[in-house]
């Protein structure tokens, strides 16, 4: 999600951090090192590090992620949509997909399989599009327990 | 009586409650308890609009539908008002029937962006103050897998699995000590040393 989230805005790191401190979050996620290691607790990442989040931790990544999606709405929107009518916008399409592609390049462990599906053109279509969706869901005031439940249910 | 009007807008939607306070429970006047309509707006598609009770229905089936779709399971929703099928990863289709007889079903297909800004429009109502949706039919009907899965099945975990884990641990520990300890075996190991 955070991958996605980054993927559409640029400076994804600055702007996490700094919804972290508007949310005063700041005794959680006091800098950005912080956000770095706790996004390491994925298995898919090069650098992973198995360091038991804590639920508070949890909590704060996904508050950060909703906030962050409903400054980004439009541009979910966008891309949805550009995916629905392939002939008019298939280049707003097309520049998210490669970016994303180039994120997983960098950031991602390219010999796991999961990562090599996530590669894969077929899957990686549905992954992405259900992941957007899955944000674009959850930019309401309850969004972060509609984001928890969707999470948990995974 | 002067009715209460209240829009919900999200991008290309906008869902429009029209109703009255209810002022036997001295409420204010903007207030929204007694729904006599609503409208959803839809760019570019044929309106919709109907009484209260096809509102709870229409809202519970685009919960369900959007939850199975995120589910991974098989994304089809069927009621005796409303459809919703997936035609593709990307678009779905919507067929809304009329109680009424002789009149045609209302097709229509809609993309993620719009079945994302109808589900936020929703969400809009929902946690509004300022109307009030009386949950009695639909909403309780809602199995509870759709709402919470996870959040049920941790629940029922932290219930039983504390007690049956310490169950189980007595019962092993337990049973490595009567297998270490035999009684008839020390009996006879006694009589041997003190024979009668």
């Amino acid at each position: 999600m955070l991958l996605i989230l980054e993927t559409i805005d640029l400076n994804g790191i600055g702007s996490l951090y700094a919804l972290s401190n508007r949310l005063n979050l700041n005794d959680v996620l006091p800098n950005k090192i912080t956000i770095w290691k706790l996004r390491n607790n994925n298995p898919l990442r090069k650098s992973y590090i198995n360091h038991n989040i804590k639920i508070e931790e949890f909590d704060a990544l996904i508050k950060i992620t909703v906030e962050m999606s409903r400054y980004l709405y439009p541009f979910i929107k966008k891309i949805l949509q550009s995916k629905e009518d392939s002939k008019m916008n298939s280049v707003i399409w097309c520049d998210f997909h490669n970016r994303f592609r180039e994120l997983i390049y960098e950031r991602f462990n390219i010999n796991s399989i999961r990562v090599k599906k996530l590669l894969n053109q077929t899957e990686n279509d549905e992954i992405i599009i259900k992941s957007l969706l899955i944000l674009s869901l959850c930019i309401s005031n309850e969004g972060y327990k509609k984001l928890k439940n969707f999470l948990l249910d995974f | 009586m002067l009715q209460n009007r209240l829009s919900f807008h999200q991008s290309s939607v906008s869902l429009e409650i029209i109703g009255l306070p209810d002022h036997s429970n001295n409420e204010d006047k903007d207030q929204i308890s007694i729904i006599s309509d609503w409208k959803l707006n839809i760019i570019d598609k044929p309106l919709i609009e109907g009484k209260i009770d096809h509102l709870a229905q229409i809202m519970y089936a685009f919960y369900t539908y959007s939850n199975l779709l995120i589910t991974n399971e098989t994304p089809i929703y069927e009621s005796n008002l409303i459809d919703i099928k997936a035609d593709n990863l990307y678009i779905h289709n919507v067929v809304l029937k009329s109680s009424k007889p002789d009149v045609k079903p209302l097709i229509i297909k809609i993309g993620n962006s719009l079945l994302s800004d109808i589900i936020n429009c929703f969400d809009q109502l929902n946690e509004s103050s300022k109307v009030r949706i009386k949950k009695s039919g639909f909403f309780n009907n809602i199995p509870k897998k759709v709402r919470f899965p996870l959040t049920s099945k941790v629940k029922f975990l932290n219930i039983f699995l504390p007690p049956i884990i310490s169950i189980c641990s007595i019962v092993l520990f337990s049973s490595t000590l009567i297998y270490l300890y035999n009684p008839l075996e020390n009996k006879e190991k006694n009589e041997l040393i003190i024979p009668r």
